[in-house]
C-alpha cells in the first residue's frame, strides 16, 4: 500500500485511472484561439490606425511652414478683415431686403399664388402641348395632318377642362389672397387659352406690376439706408485688389517651391537607385537623368516676399479705410427697422460691429509682427488639427485641416438624437417592462427592435424623401413661424439627421434600458407595493431608480452608436463643412453640417494613397475611435457598478 | 377540521370557505379561519401546504401573479370583503403590512427605506418622518446601531439588520395588521432570536400573522396555530393545545416531526 499512495500515477486498472488524454485539450484550444484572434484583430486595427495617422502630423507640419515661408500666412491675416466686412455687408443687405420685402409682402404672395394657378394649369396641359409644339413646327408647307391636330387639340380641351376642375393630383393651388373674381377670371382666360399661347395672363402680368411698384414704394423711404449701406460695402474695394495681387504673388511663390521639391525629390529617388546599377553606362545614364530631373532654383523666400512686404503702407491704407467706412457706418445706420427680421439682422450687426472694430485695429500689428522664417512647432500643428475651425481641402491656396467643425457637427447631430432617442427609448422601456400586459410586451418588444435591422442607407433615403420635404414644407407655413430657423433654407440639416440617428438609437437605449429594468429583483417592486404605493409609484421611485446605472448606461451606448453612424450623415446632414452659425439660436438645428464619419466616408475614396490629406482622414478616424471607446469604456464601468450594487 | 370556538368578538381577519387557484391548479381547498387582534397566529404544515398562498392573500399581494386568483369565498379585514371591485387597494395595503422571507430593503439609504412608505402617503414635512423614522427604528432595535449612517446605503447592513429593517419599515406606516412570510428562515439563530423578542414586542399593537416552518419558533412565539396539509386547513386553536394535545392525527405526525 506504501508504494501505491507515495506513487504519482493511479494504479492501472483502477476505475480512477484517466482513459486516453481526451479531447478537452482540443477544444479548449480551439476556443482559446477564437477569443485570442478577435483580441489580435482590435490590437491590429489600432496599429494600423495609428500608424496612418502617425505620419500626418509632420506632413502638415511641413506644409504649414510652407505655407508661411511663402507668404500665404500673410495675406491671410488681411484676407480676415475681408471676409468679416464681407459678411458685415451681408447683415445690413439682409436687413435691407428684409425690411423691402416685408412692405410687400401680400404683393408677393398675391403674384405667387397666381404663378401658381398658371403653373398647376401648364403642368396639366403639357403633353398635348408640347406634341402639338413638335406637329406644326415639323409640318412644313402643306401643314399637319389635319386628322392629328384635331385629336391633339381635343386632348387638350379635355385635360384643361380637367385641369380647370382641379382633377388632377392635389387640386388647383390655394389662393387665399386672390379675391374670388380675380381667380375666376383667371382661370376663365387660362380657359380660353389658345394651346400654343405663351402669353402670360393679365392678371399674372398685374400683379408683378403691383409687386414691382409696392417694392419701389417700399425702397423710397429706405434709400438713405441703401446709401449707407452701399457705402459701407465698397470701403473693402483698395483691400479686396490688393489680396489679389498679393495673393497671386504668394500663391506662384508656392507652387515654385512646390515644383522644386518635387523635383528634387525625383533626383533622389533616381541617385538612390545609383548604387544598384550593374555597368558604368547605366550609372552615367541615371546620373545624368538626375541631374536634368532638377531644373528649377530653390526658392528665395526672402526675395519672393520682398514685393508684398513692400506694399504693407497699401495695407495700411485699405485697413484704415475699412475703419473709417465702419465709423460712418455706426453713425449713419438707422436706430431701429420696422420688421421684425430686419431689426434682428440690424441688431445682429450691433452687436457684432465692436468685435469687428477691434479684429479691424489688431491687423495692422499682426501684420507688421509676422516673420516668415518663424518655425512652426508640432505642437502648433496638433493643436492647429484640434482646435482648427477650417476643414479645407483640395484647394488652389492652401488646405487646412482643422477638426472643430466636424466635430461640431457631429456632437449637435448626437444632441438632437439622443433628445429624441431618451425619451422615447426610456420611455418605451419603462412603459413595456413595468406597466404593459403581456400581449402587448410580446408585439412592442419585436417591433421597436425591428427598427434595427433597417439598412441605414434605406433609413437615409427616408430622411431625404420623405423627413427633409416634410419639415421644410411644414417650416413654410405661417403657423410655424415662431419656431426659431424656420422656415428652413436647407432640407438637409443637422435637424434631420438628427432625427434619423435618434430612431437608429432608440433601439440601442430601448433594448438595453429595458434589461436594466428587467434586472431589477421582482424583490423591490413586491416591497413596496406591499406598503400600498400606486402602480407609479413603485415604478418611479423604486424600479426606475434601481435601473438607473444600466438606463444611463444604455443612452451612453446609444450615444455610441450615433457618434459612429455613417451613412444617414452622409446622405441627410447636408455635408456643409462650416461651424453652425450660434447666433441663430435654437435655429442653429436646422442648418447644414458635416460629421467626423461622413468626411471619411465622403472623402477616404478620392484622396491620393498617403497623401497628407488622406492621413488626416485616419486621423480623424483615430479621433472618432477615442470617442466611442472612452463612451464605451464608460457604459460599461456603469453597467458593472450596477451589477456590484445589486449584491 | 378541527376548530376551537372563537375567542374574541370581531376577529382582525376573518377567512370564509376561501378557494385559490394558480391557473387551473386549486392550491387552496375552502378554507374558513378567524384570525383574531393583537395576537401572533402561527400558519405551519409542509412545503407547499398552501400556507403562504393564503397568507398572500391576506393583503391580495398575489394579484402580482398573472393567472393566480380566488374562486370562492371570502376574506374579510377589518369586517370588509377585501375581493369587492371598490375596494382601494393601496388603502388595504397600508392596514396591512408584509414582511417576506429574504429580507428587500430598497436599494436606497436606510433613513429613505423607512420613509419610503410615509412620503408615498403623501407626508411631506421633514420633521414628522424624522420622528416616525427615529421611533420605528427605535422600536426594532436598531436606532443604536445606524443612528450615525442613516443616510448610508441599507445594503450595508447584515441580513438580521436588514430584516428587522424591513419590520420598521413595514410598521412606519401604522398597519393594524402585519403579514410575515418566514421572516427567518434565512437568518442565523442569534438574529431569529432578536427577530422573536421584537414580534413578542409588536404583539401589544399590531395582529401579526407569521409563516413559518420552523415549529420551535411557532411554539415559541404564536398564541394561536394552525396547520396546513396539501392546501386544506386541518386544525387550529391555541399554540399549547395544538403542540400537545392535536387532535387530528396528521396535526400530531407533523408537530412530533413523523413528516414535514
Amino acid at each position: 500500500m506504501s508504494d501505491s499512495s507515495s506513487s504519482s500515477t493511479v494504479p492501472a486498472g483502477h476505475p480512477f485511472r484517466r482513459k486516453g488524454r481526451g479531447t478537452d485539450g482540443l477544444f479548449k484550444a480551439f476556443f482559446a484561439g477564437n477569443a485570442g484572434l478577435t483580441v489580435v484583430i482590435l490590437v491590429l486595427i489600432i496599429v494600423f490606425l495609428v500608424r496612418e495617422g502617425a505620419g500626418f502630423f509632420p506632413a502638415y507640419r511641413g506644409e504649414l511652414e510652407l505655407y508661411r515661408k511663402a507668404g500665404l500666412e500673410f495675406v491671410d491675416i488681411a484676407r480676415k478683415d475681408l471676409t468679416a466686412h464681407e459678411q458685415m455687408s451681408s447683415l445690413l443687405n439682409r436687413a435691407y431686403y428684409a425690411q423691402v420685402n416685408a412692405a410687400c409682402r401680400r404683393e408677393f404672395q398675391r403674384s405667387q399664388e397666381a404663378t401658381q394657378v398658371v403653373g398647376y394649369i401648364d403642368d396639366a396641359v403639357a403633353p398635348p402641348r408640347s406634341a402639338l409644339e413638335r406637329v406644326t413646327e415639323g409640318a412644313g408647307e402643306e401643314g399637319a395632318p389635319a386628322e392629328l391636330l384635331k385629336s391633339l387639340n381635343a386632348r387638350y380641351q379635355s385635360l384643361l377642362a380637367d385641369a380647370l376642375a382641379g382633377r388632377p393630383g392635389k387640386g388647383l393651388p390655394p389662393t387665399p389672397h386672390l379675391s374670388d373674381e380675380e381667380r375666376a377670371g383667371l382661370l376663365q382666360e387660362l380657359g380660353a387659352r389658345e394651346p400654343l399661347s405663351t402669353d402670360e395672363p393679365a392678371l399674372v402680368i398685374a400683379l408683378q406690376e403691383q409687386l414691382a411698384a409696392k417694392q419701389a414704394d417700399a425702397s423710397e423711404p429706405l434709400a438713405g439706408f441703401r446709401e449707407t449701406i452701399n457705402a459701407f460695402a465698397s470701403a473693402s474695394e483698395d483691400l479686396d485688389n490688393l489680396i489679389y495681387e498679393t495673393g497671386e504673388s504668394v500663391k506662384a511663390t508656392k507652387e515654385a517651391a512646390t515644383l522644386h521639391e518635387i523635383e528634387v525629390t525625383k533626383r533622389d529617388t533616381l541617385l538612390a537607385a545609383v548604387p544598384g546599377t550593374k555597368g558604368a553606362e547605366e550609372r552615367a545614364q541615371l546620373e545624368a537623368d538626375a541631374k536634368a530631373a532638377v531644373t528649377t532654383e530653390p526658392v528665395d523666400y526672402r526675395a519672393a516676399l520682398q514685393p508684398v512686404l513692400g506694399r504693407m503702407g497699401e495695407f495700411e491704407a485699405a485697413n484704415a479705410r475699412l475703419a473709417a467706412a465702419l465709423g460712418e457706418v455706426k453713425a449713419a445706420l438707422p436706430s431701429d427697422l420696422a420688421d421684425e427680421k430686419a431689426q434682428r439682422y440690424l441688431a445682429t450687426f450691433r452687436k457684432a460691429e465692436d468685435e469687428y472694430g477691434r479684429e479691424l485695429a489688431d491687423t495692422m500689428p499682426k501684420m507688421q509682427a509676422w516673420d516668415f522664417e518663424k518655425p512652426v512647432g508640432l505642437g502648433a500643428t496638433i493643436s492647429g488639427f484640434i482646435t482648427g475651425r477650417d476643414w479645407i481641402t483640395g484647394g488652389e491656396w492652401q488646405d487646412f485641416y482643422g477638426i472643430v467643425p466636424l466635430f461640431v457637427g457631429s456632437l449637435i447631430i448626437a444632441l438632437i438624437a439622443l433628445s429624441l432617442a431618451i425619451p422615447l427609448g426610456v420611455g418605451a422601456a419603462i412603459y413595456t417592462n413595468q406597466l404593459a400586459g403581456g400581449r402587448q410586451q410580446r408585439f412592442i418588444k419585436p417591433t421597436i427592435e425591428f427598427l434595427q435591422a433597417i439598412p441605414s442607407v434605406v433609413l437615409g433615403f427616408l430622411g431625404i424623401a420623405v423627413l427633409g420635404t416634410l419639415l421644410q414644407e411644414t417650416s413654410m407655413k405661417d403657423s410655424f413661424a415662431w419656431v426659431p430657423g424656420f422656415p428652413i433654407e436647407q432640407r438637409l440639416n443637422m435637424f434631420t439627421a438628427g432625427c434619423l440617428l435618434g430612431l437608429m438609437a432608440i433601439p440601442t437605449i430601448f433594448s438595453l434600458s429595458e434589461d436594466a429594468l428587467n434586472n431589477v429583483p421582482s424583490a423591490f417592486a413586491e416591497a413596496s407595493d406591499a406598503l400600498g404605493a400606486s402602480k407609479l409609484q413603485t415604478v418611479f421611485r423604486v424600479v426606475c431608480p434601481a435601473a438607473i446605472s444600466g438606463i444611463l448606461a444604455a443612452v451612453l451606448l446609444g450615444l455610441g452608436r450615433v457618434i459612429g453612424e455613417t451613412m444617414v450623415v452622409l446622405l441627410v446632414a447636408g455635408n456643409r463643412i462650416e461651424i453652425p452659425d450660434f447666433t441663430e439660436g435654437l435655429g442653429v438645428f436646422f442648418q447644414p453640417a458635416h460629421t467626423l464619419t461622413g468626411i471619411i466616408a465622403q472623402e477616404l475614396g478620392e484622396v491620393p494613397f498617403g497623401s497628407v490629406h488622406y492621413r488626416a482622414l485616419f486621423v480623424v478616424g483615430m479621433v472618432l475611435f477615442f470617442i466611442v471607446l472612452a463612451i464605451n469604456w464608460s457604459a460599461q464601468r456603469l453597467l458593472h457598478r450596477f451589477r456590484i450594487g445589486q449584491d | 377540521m378541527v376548530s376551537d370556538p372563537p375567542t374574541k368578538a370581531v376577529p382582525a381577519v376573518a377567512i370564509e370557505n376561501l378557494r385559490f387557484q394558480y391557473g387551473d391548479k386549486q392550491v387552496l381547498h375552502d378554507i374558513s379561519l378567524d384570525i383574531p387582534s393583537r395576537e401572533i397566529t402561527a400558519f405551519i404544515g409542509p412545503s407547499g401546504c398552501g400556507k403562504s398562498t393564503l397568507l398572500r392573500c391576506i393583503n391580495r399581494i398575489n394579484d402580482r401573479i398573472p393567472g393566480a386568483r380566488v374562486s370562492g369565498g371570502s376574506i374579510r379585514v377589518a369586517g370588509i370583503d377585501i375581493s369587492r371591485p371598490d375596494l382601494d387597494l393601496q388603502m388595504l395595503r397600508r392596514r396591512v403590512g408584509m414582511v417576506f422571507q429574504k429580507w428587500n430593503p430598497f436599494p436606497k439609504s436606510i433613513y429613505d427605506n423607512v420613509a419610503y412608505g410615509l412620503r408615498i402617503h403623501g407626508k411631506k414635512s421633514g420633521t414628522e418622518i424624522d420622528e416616525r423614522v427615529e421611533h420605528c427604528l427605535r422600536r426594532v432595535a436598531l436606532w443604536d446601531d445606524v443612528k450615525d449612517r442613516l443616510k448610508a446605503s441599507a445594503f450595508g447592513l447584515s441580513g438580521g439588520q436588514q430584516q428587522r429593517l424591513c419590520i420598521a419599515r413595514t410598521i412606519a406606516t401604522k398597519p393594524d395588521i402585519i403579514l410575515m412570510d418566514e421572516p427567518c428562515s434565512a437568518l442565523d439563530p442569534l438574529s431569529t432570536l432578536k427577530v422573536e423578542e421584537l414580534l413578542l414586542e409588536l404583539k401589544q399593537d399590531y395582529t401579526i400573522i407569521i409563516v413559518t416552518h420552523n415549529l420551535a419558533q411557532a411554539s415559541r412565539c404564536s398564541d394561536k396555530t394552525a396547520f396546513f396539509y396539501l392546501g386544506k386547513l386541518i386544525e387550529h386553536g391555541p399554540t399549547g393545545r395544538i403542540f400537545t394535545t392535536p387532535q387530528v392525527q396528521q396535526t400530531e405526525a407533523y408537530v412530533s416531526g413523523a413528516f414535514g
